[in-house]
């Protein structure tokens, strides 16, 4: 086992997961290391500016190097430190730009399944890039696939290539959590993120390890 | 009968086609007799023929139709895209879709010998019987 987990979080809407990944990123962080928080959210508008400014100062003070990377990760290598603890929050903001990306012919990405089929994959060229290279990396997702599939079209290719992303996540990651209003089930890795961490804090979780079953 | 539930694209036909080869049905029950193994996806298609009528008793005539099918093939296998969870829709059909759905998998799932939630592609068995792999 590498040295270095590549960790997945999904879950609802303020069931905690932010918080909950910003502290996997501090315990796993060795003295010699760079947090660095790779941000999604683009301020469209007063509330998107009002989100962005309460997750900033949640983590204010507290060393992150933040990269504010909306699309297109391949830019994204130059800019993280040597040796980096990456906290990606979060893929379900990101896929919403990549979707909105307007190609040559002036189309929007969901439109055109192989563009964004091909922005996906490098994405995860990219994150595997930074894996081999020895980071560790913590990627957040949401919960978004329980409600049914929608007649739209628009949100049908969302949530279809967002299931997709998620299925190769859990495929390429160490560890994957799902968390429900913080209570954390560990879907794959539970033994693997113990070892990594404190136990004092990971003693209120659910430890379920469904990767044997 | 078994069962294999989970959120849309969660992967859950991946991980039944990656277990067993079956005969596969989408939103419709076979016509001809079955002997083999069968699959069965999208269930809520079948579901939203009959929208007209009650809904228990709409979850019944599937459902015993399900069980037949189930007695004739190999094995039968439903898979089941969880609907259940979102807000309430403003569309009185989609409403009905949605009750009638709940109906038909309450049965289902206390007829199923095996139920297999996938999680994006990882499987937690929920109920276990006499099993298909």
């Amino acid at each position: 086992m590498a040295n270095n987990p590549w960790i997945f979080i999904t879950g609802g809407v303020r069931s905690g997961k932010s918080q909950f990944a910003e502290r996997c990123a501090k315990a796993l962080k060795k003295q010699y290391e760079s947090l660095v928080y790779v941000a999604t959210g683009v301020a469209f508008d007063e509330e998107m500016t009002r989100r962005i400014a309460h997750h900033k100062r949640l983590r204010e003070g507290e060393g992150w190097l933040t990269i504010e990377r909306p699309t297109d990760f391949y830019l994204l290598r130059e800019h993280i430190p040597e040796r980096s603890v990456i906290l990606w929050d979060c893929v379900t903001t990101w896929l919403g730009n990549e979707c909105y990306e307007v190609s040559t012919d002036g189309m929007p990405a969901w439109q055109n399944e192989d563009l964004l089929q091909n922005r996906i994959n490098q994405m995860f060229i990219e994150l595997q890039m930074l894996h081999d290279a020895g980071h560790t990396l913590i990627v957040v997702s949401n919960e978004v696939l329980d409600a049914g599939i929608p007649n739209n079209e628009e949100t049908y290719v969302y949530m279809k290539n967002l299931g997709r992303i998620h299925c190769e996540m859990v495929k390429r990651a160490d560890v994957a959590i799902e968390m429900t209003y913080k209570a954390t089930t560990f879907w794959k890795g539970a033994t693997i993120f113990e070892k990594y961490m404190d136990r004092d804090w990971t003693r209120f979780s659910i430890f379920h390890d469904r990767t044997d079953s | 009968m078994h069962i294999v539930i989970g959120g849309a694209f969660n992967g859950k036909k991946t991980y039944v086609k990656q277990r067993i080869k079956s005969t596969w049905f989408d939103g419709e029950l076979p016509t001809a007799p079955q002997t083999g193994n069968v699959v069965i996806t999208n269930l809520e298609k079948i579901v939203a023929k009959n929208l007209q009528r009650e809904e228990q008793q709409v979850a019944l005539e599937i459902a015993e139709q399900l069980m037949v099918l189930d007695k004739q093939c190999a094995q039968l296998i439903l898979i089941v895209t969880d609907i259940s969870r979102g807000i309430v829709p403003v569309d009185p059909l989609e409403r009905q879709l949605r009750d009638t759905c709940g109906r038909l998998y309450q049965v289902l799932f206390k007829e199923a010998a095996t139920i297999t939630r996938v999680w994006y592609g990882i499987a937690e068995t929920i109920k276990k019987g006499d099993g298909w792999q």
